[in-house]
């Protein structure tokens, strides 16, 4: 076995790697931009999902090389992408209205907070007293999808807390995330609240619980993440 | 011979239909599928005063096509889900240099201006409600975003979108306006040139009546007034290409 040291890896790639193994063999998946795109590197062994993405497509592959990229075979950041035999393409009234309509089973997506009723905050931050920057598509997803995944870091880069009791900022979508990934840990959003599920190596629970701004409890079988 | 009035025109004739302070839809997902070449008759001709509504402001990181409207200041108001997409459109909205009275969700943004082409007078979208509907979240509304309840569940009211012109753009189109698309630029451009009172759809490449069969249409001719002759697919691959490559999107072919 390979063996892989968490110490040496970025946060991006943790979140990235645990946010992976929420996916499940033949789910309709749709990530959004940043962290959770990366996501998609990860794939256990033996899991193959439909990727969507929201201007229009179901089952699309990887970047091509540069002579293989099409001006008019995007992704929702307009990044060239390919598609994966079985794929579909649709108008975008048809993509997002299946994004509302709950056609897409998961979605992992960052965050500026999430609270712990599940409440995800990802659109807007007040600048010269306003909010900035917008909501794109992801307000459709909150809405509609069954399992909302937030993949974020666990603090700022200052160690300001994500994670909140309550979110502050306008939200995304209201008790929607059922697990949060951090480069930290791991929780699932229950009925009660957040749950405690795996810590990163060498961060004890109360470590955890000084970079966390929501109480939660704690999981019998808490364990350290599974990464690979 | 043509047994039909081609509505193929120049550039600048078709353009000449957007004046100052002319309400105009752009079909485009974050930078893909945008009509450069009508997007830059507008920057060549400085037309201004412009009501912009468009599914994001633009290609991430600005720098390209209908990113630069806004850096010209010719946008008075764009009807958005985003404003953040490219720095042209935020700066000019932070600075007060633009209105955008809110974001819609961009599948409410959808229906709307598909409600506009489909002759509806708007529809109703439950996603936001609770959120989007919060006091003082958008300052600039002149009332609250209405709201109805059916069926035990509150739905917004929204209103159709439509458009003096609409500009869209296609792979292909023929002489009678019958315009395909290629891959995920399909996007709502049929919405859009639905919605618009003159609509405009640039092309790739101007192809004789018959040529498209009929099931590959995916915008027919009725919906369109002009078919303007843009870059050749050629030519957009490269523009796309490179500008992939500088935003570090796409890796340079080996030396």
């Amino acid at each position: 076995m390979l063996e892989f040291n968490i110490q040496e890896m970025s946060a991006r790639e943790i979140i990235a790697r645990r946010a992976a193994r929420e996916l499940r063999d033949g789910e309709v998946v749709n990530l959004g931009l940043g962290i959770p795109t990366q996501t998609a590197n990860y794939l256990p062994n033996g899991v193959n999902v439909i990727f969507h993405t929201e201007n229009g497509a179901f089952g699309f592959g990887p970047k091509p090389d540069h002579d293989l990229a099409d001006s008019d075979m995007t992704n929702a950041g307009c990044e060239p992408i390919t598609m994966n035999p079985g794929a579909s393409i649709m108008d975008l009234t048809t993509s997002l209205g299946a994004m509302r309509k709950g056609y897409i089973d998961v979605t992992i997506l960052g965050g500026l907070e999430v609270d712990t009723q599940g409440n995800l905050a990802n659109w807007a931050v007040k600048r010269n007293g306003k909010w900035w920057p917008g909501i794109g598509g992801a307000m459709d997803l909150c809405y509609g999808t069954q399992k909302v995944i937030a993949a974020i870091n666990h603090t700022e880069k200052n160690g300001t807390p994500k994670i909140k009791e309550r979110c502050t900022l306008p939200l995304t979508g209201s008790r929607c995330v059922k697990t949060i990934v951090t480069d930290k840990a791991v929780f699932d959003v229950v009925e009660t609240g957040l749950i405690l599920r795996e810590h990163a190596p060498d961060l004890s629970v109360a470590d955890i619980e000084n970079m966390t701004d929501a109480s939660f409890q704690v999981a019998d079988d808490l364990c350290e993440m599974v990464l690979f | 011979m043509s047994v039909h009035n081609s509505k193929v025109m120049a550039i600048g004739e078709a353009m000449s239909k957007v004046t100052d302070g002319a309400r105009i839809m752009i079909g485009e997902f974050v930078g893909a599928g945008e009509p450069l070449c009508c997007i830059d008759w507008l920057l060549d001709r400085q037309v201004k005063d412009l009501t912009l509504i468009t599914n994001t402001p633009g290609f991430a990181g600005g720098d390209f096509g209908k990113s630069e409207l806004f850096g010209a200041g010719l946008v008075k108001e764009l009807i958005s889900t985003h404003v953040g997409t490219t720095p042209e459109s935020s700066l000019a909205y932070l600075e007060d240099r633009m209105l955008v009275k809110q974001y819609f969700p961009m599948g409410t943004w959808a229906e709307k201006v598909r409600a506009g082409g489909h002759g509806l007078g708007g529809v109703l979208v439950p996603v936001g409600v609770g959120i989007l509907d919060e006091e003082g979240l958008f300052p600039d509304l002149e009332e609250p975003k209405p709201k109805v309840s059916v069926n035990g569940q509150e739905f917004f009211i929204e209103e159709a979108l439509t458009s003096d012109v609409s500009i869209i753009k296609g792979w292909r189109a023929d002489e009678l306006g019958n315009v395909e698309f290629r891959f995920t630029s399909r996007q709502n451009q049929r919405d859009i040139a639905m919605a618009g009172d003159f609509t405009i759809v640039e092309v790739n490449e101007i192809v004789p009546v018959g040529t498209i069969a009929p099931v590959d249409v995916g915008c027919p001719g009725p919906f369109v007034d002009a078919v303007v002759q843009g870059h050749s697919l050629e030519e957009q691959q490269d523009i796309y290409r490179k500008r992939w490559v500088k935003a570090g999107k796409l890796v340079p072919p080996a030396a």
